[in-house]
């Protein structure tokens, strides 16, 4: 007979979510429900209607960590749309600026997950120190390039608003040096914490967590619409993925669940590196040593922008509002992250869809935590940085 | 000291992110307070009785646990800060109006203002780390003459965006053309134009930071800028 | 004791802001003089910061006199080459929002030390950013010097043009120079000629908001220089904190400022008082003229709200 367990809310995450858990006798889970319990601010529905440059705004308010991806998304999707094509430095630059967030959002995601590995007040404060000094770098990169570290506002359709100085360039390229080395440290910190863990409560770091579903990954360091087949997506609502018999839980889940050929996929850094680096680690937790480690590509790939970038480039192209529909996809930090944008003759939108990078993996977390111990549940769910 | 909770509502997490944005000071800043609940940073699955909460985000009318939270403050809390513009003014969520596939029914979201007595509301889309620091630290001093203008703000009059800039200062014969809130804008929505602002509404999300970072809106007082700010701190 | 500190002396603080003292000045440079619009205090400070690496940016109102559209139409510039200072230099009478690329300076330019020029307005508009910075992220530390600029009144761009244009009689692109000193308001041209209007005439086109304020002498600044008070070609300088001071006495050991007691030289500091009172009692009476229409004080509009 299995009991029901529930957690709520869910902590140290973005946004407000709930587990259900139903749990065998010795309290391994048989099946786990993730809900997104955050109330629906409704970005799709207040787009309508509104010009373009307004909702590209608008949008990257819908997370606060990852706006940058929002932005970007966004751009693309009218600039698809518009048949607008961003002049090379300003694409560039665009994915200099999203690269700073990706360090600064990984690393943050670190810091969240500490108390999950690390007891030690001296270990953490340490561990935070440094994570602080990585994500000021991060932070730095997107408020130089994109305009505020926060919601960056060159991030615009048709470009970037601004080019940077040539002494900016060389204080950024400085600056990133400096990253690197406290990145690898970093990551090698990751790497023991996250191994220890596994020996500590005696966990195979190979099964931990383990799951069969696809992954799905368009770009190591950018975004490509050309790689998401949409007529393979389809979003379903909650009542439909979860059926009647769960009709309880598929209400209080706020939010529609996007499926690929059918079924869920994950989507992440462990997932880039599936697609693009051919490995294949199943365990859970190396999704935390993975993303450690592409937060150190992360470094090297905006270096290399630094060296191609022309300081004197134009970043912006003009545009004129056009009829059409476009779709903008973008690696956010948490994975594939999908705006598509109907626009008409007056630039006015028409239609818009989202669909955010974490909600992919919320129906990947309940498979993952399925068969583990429901202690781990949560331990389980932060490895994805919803 | 300071018992202080952070509570989220319907919000992006970048207000929380841009006091994590104090860098190397974060740590001390938390030295200084006990942060008894923050549902992004720690454990605590209950919003415990406290002397200062900290709130992000719009309240969304027609989300239970939203209300209920945002109602209960009053009783769990002395006082009562509505960080950032969601919760201060009601920035863009202005101007949401429901019909979201996903949650349809989601349509009212309305500042902390307008639901509870806010004690101090700090606008900005997110307000600087800077900012929420020295908010803080005023706060903590007990400085309460110099937080005035931000418990004026927590009246919730109005959204302090764009549109108040033009009536109250431009078409007031009060800008002289500093270009401090073409500045201040989150968005970049301001361009100074024959030394007056221009307002681009179509970048205007009613952050209320250029309202609130004009010197000719609310002053300060020069006695606090000499202690401050010319007094040897940065110097 | 230092040269500088031994020539300072202090005036009426209620008046001119607190200070540590008062001293006229002008710079050694004649490339720098030629530009400047009296002793060259502010460009020199800007020359020698950036030289010196003290600012890694300076703000400052750049104007083409040429330009076919809006000849003299300053904009503000971010400037971090110390060649480029002087481009900058010179009085504009009329309103450049200076303040507005503040953040720019910090984000695209990367800059980590920024000096900035500004009217009295402008400084106190910078203040409050660092004392309340709710849209300035990572701006307030940045800033390392303000430079205030004395200043009774400032003109809209179309009220200047009708100053120059209709009552000097002289074209816009073709002036070199504008000042206003001895009661008058003084057009200089390309090519030597000097026409000017007596003050008064100047007074419709001010620009309004300029009446409600008090402040004369930048009391918020770092230091301040201006015109009044000191002979043709000297600036009158106002020292506000021992970072500033500690600046000038540098440029002064280096040889690159000339300076003078204010009280050997005329018309001397009792002049700099006199009109700053006469702005204060002038525009004081206006915010209570506008008080009883109703219309806010400034720095108190949120309380009408
Ligand atoms: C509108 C206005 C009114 C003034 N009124 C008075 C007055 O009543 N009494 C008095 O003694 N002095 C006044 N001044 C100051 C005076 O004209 C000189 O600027 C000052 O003496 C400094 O001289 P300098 O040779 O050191 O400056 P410079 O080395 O020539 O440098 C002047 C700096 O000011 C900047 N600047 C020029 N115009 C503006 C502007 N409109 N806004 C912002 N920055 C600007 C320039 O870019 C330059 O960097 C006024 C200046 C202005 C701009
Ligand atoms: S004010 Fe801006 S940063 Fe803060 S929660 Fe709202 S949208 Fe996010
Ligand atoms: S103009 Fe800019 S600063 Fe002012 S309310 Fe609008 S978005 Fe905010
Ligand atoms: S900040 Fe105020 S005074 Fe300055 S330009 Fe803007 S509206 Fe005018
Ligand atoms: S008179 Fe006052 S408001 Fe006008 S430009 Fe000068 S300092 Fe600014």
């Amino acid at each position: 007979m299995s009991e029901q367990v529930e957690i709520q809310p869910t902590t140290r995450h973005e946004g407000h979510g709930k587990l259900v858990l139903y749990v065998d006798d010795e309290g391994y889970v048989e099946r786990a429900f993730y809900l997104n319990t955050s109330a629906i601010r409704g970005f799709e529905a207040m787009a309508k209607g509104r010009p373009a440059e307004f909702v590209q705004v608008a949008v990257m308010r819908i997370c606060g960590i990852c706006q940058a991806t929002h932005g970007t998304a966004s751009a693309e999707a009218f600039e698809r749309a518009m048949g607008i094509e961003p002049p090379r430095d300003g694409r560039l630059l665009r994915e200099l600026c999203a690269l700073g967030n990706r360090i600064q959002s990984h690393v943050l995601h670190q810091l969240l997950v500490l108390d999950d590995f690390v007891e030690e007040e001296k270990e953490k404060v340490e561990a935070i120190k440094r994570i602080q000094q990585i994500r000021k770098i991060g932070q730095y990169v997107v408020d130089v390039v994109g305009g505020e570290g926060i919601h960056p506002p060159n991030i615009r359709i048709g470009g970037m608003a601004e080019n940077i100085s040539e002494s900016a360039r060389k204080r950024l390229y400085r600056r990133l040096r400096e990253a690197r080395e406290l990145m690898e440290e970093q990551h090698e910190f990751m790497r023991e914490i996250v191994e220890r863990f596994a020996e500590e409560n005696d966990l195979d770091l190979d099964e931990f967590g383990r799951h069969d579903q696809p992954f799905m990954a368009t770009h190591p360091t950018y975004g490509d619409p050309e790689r998401l087949d949409l007529d393979r997506v389809v979003e379903v609502l909650p009542i439909e993925y979860y059926g009647e018999e769960h009709k309880e839980e598929a209400y209080e889940h706020n939010g529609q669940i996007p499926l690929y050929d059918g079924v869920p996929v994950e989507v992440g850094p462990r997932s880039r590196y599936v697609v693009f680096d051919g490995v294949d680690p199943r365990g859970v937790l190396y999704i935390h040593i993975l993303r450690s480690q592409e937060t150190l590509a992360a470094i090297d790939r905006c270096l290399n922008i630094l060296e191609e970038l022309n300081t004197s480039g134009k970043t912006l192209a003009e545009w004129e509002p056009r009829a059409g529909t476009g779709v903008g996809v973008h690696e956010a930090p948490r994975g594939t992250n999908v705006h598509i944008a109907t626009v008409n003759e007056k630039g006015i939108v028409e239609d818009y869809r989202i669909i955010a990078a974490s909600t992919w993996n919320f129906p990947v977390v309940e498979k993952a935590i399925e068969g583990e111990h429901q202690e781990y549940a949560e331990v389980i769910m932060r490895c994805y940085d919803i | 000291m300071v018992r202080l909770a952070y509570v989220q509502l319907a919000g992006c997490c970048g207000c929380l992110v841009s006091l994590a944005d104090t860098y190397e000071r974060l740590l001390d800043i938390l030295d200084e307070v006990e942060l008894v609940y923050c549902q992004t940073l720690m454990d605590e699955r209950e919003i415990p009785e406290c002397d200062v909460a900290v709130v992000e985000g719009a309240v969304c009318l027609n989300h239970e646990e939203c209300v209920e939270v945002a109602r209960g403050l009053e009783e769990k809390a002395d006082t009562i800060v509505a960080l950032g513009a969601c919760a201060a003014t009601g920035n863009f969520m202005r101007y949401s109006r429901g019909n979201e596939q996903s949650a349809p029914t989601h349509e009212a979201f309305v500042p902390l203002t307008e639901v509870v007595d806010v004690d101090y509301a700090i606008p900005g889309c997110p307000p600087a780390p800077e900012a929420i620091e020295r908010f803080l630290t005023l706060l903590l001093e007990g400085k309460t003459d110099l937080l005035e203008p931000f418990a004026k703000l927590a009246e919730g009059k109005t959204e302090y965006c764009g549109c108040d800039l033009m009536y109250h200062v431009v078409n007031k014969n009060m800008c002289m053309g500093c270009g401090t809130c073409a500045a201040a804008c989150p968005t970049r929505a301001i361009e100074i134009v024959d030394g007056r602002p221009v307002v681009n509404e179509d970048r205007c999300i009613k952050c209320g930071a250029c309202f609130t970072q004009c010197p000719r809106t609310i002053w300060p007082g020069d006695d606090a800028i000499k202690e401050l700010v010319m007094g040897g701190e940065e110097e | 004791m230092s040269e500088l500190k031994e020539i300072m002396v202090k005036g009426d603080e209620g008046l001119l802001g607190e200070h540590l003292g008062v001293f006229t000045a002008r710079s050694t440079e004649r490339r720098i003089l030629r530009v400047t619009q009296d002793g060259g205090i502010v460009s020199s400070i800007m020359v020698y910061g950036l030289e010196e690496g003290k600012f890694d940016g300076v703000i400052a109102a750049v104007a083409d006199p040429d330009d076919p559209e809006e000849p003299w139409k300053p904009r503000p510039v971010v400037i971090t080459d110390p060649d480029e200072v002087l481009e900058a230099a010179g009085t504009k009478y009329t309103y450049c929002p200076n303040v507005s690329v503040l953040k720019e300076a910090v984000r695209s330019h990367g800059c980590e030390r920024v000096a900035m020029v500004g009217t009295p307005c402008q400084v106190r508009a910078v203040r409050k950013a660092q004392l309340l910075p709710v849209g300035m992220r990572h701006v307030p530390d940045k800033i390392e010097l303000l430079i205030g600029i004395i200043c009774m009144e400032n003109f809209p761009y179309e009220g200047l043009k009708t100053m120059v244009e209709q009552l000097c009689g002289v074209w816009m692109r073709e002036v070199a120079k504008m000042d206003i000193g001895k009661g008058k308001f003084w057009v200089y041209t390309d090519d030597g000629e000097v026409k000017s209007i007596p003050i008064d005439e100047t007074h419709p086109f001010e620009g309004e908001p300029c009446h409600v304020c008090t402040d004369y002498c930048a009391e918020l600044s770092d230091l301040t220089a201006g015109s009044v008070g000191s002979p043709d070609g000297w600036s009158t300088v106002i020292v506000r904190t021992e970072k500033a001071l500690e600046l000038l006495e540098e440029m002064v050991e280096q040889g690159l400022l000339e300076v003078k007691s204010i009280e050997e030289v005329k018309p001397g500091l009792g002049l700099v008082e006199k009109l700053a009172q006469a702005k204060k009692n002038k525009n004081q009476k206006e915010i209570e003229e506008r008080k009883e229409l109703g219309l806010p004080e400034p720095g108190k509009v949120h309380e009408q709200l």
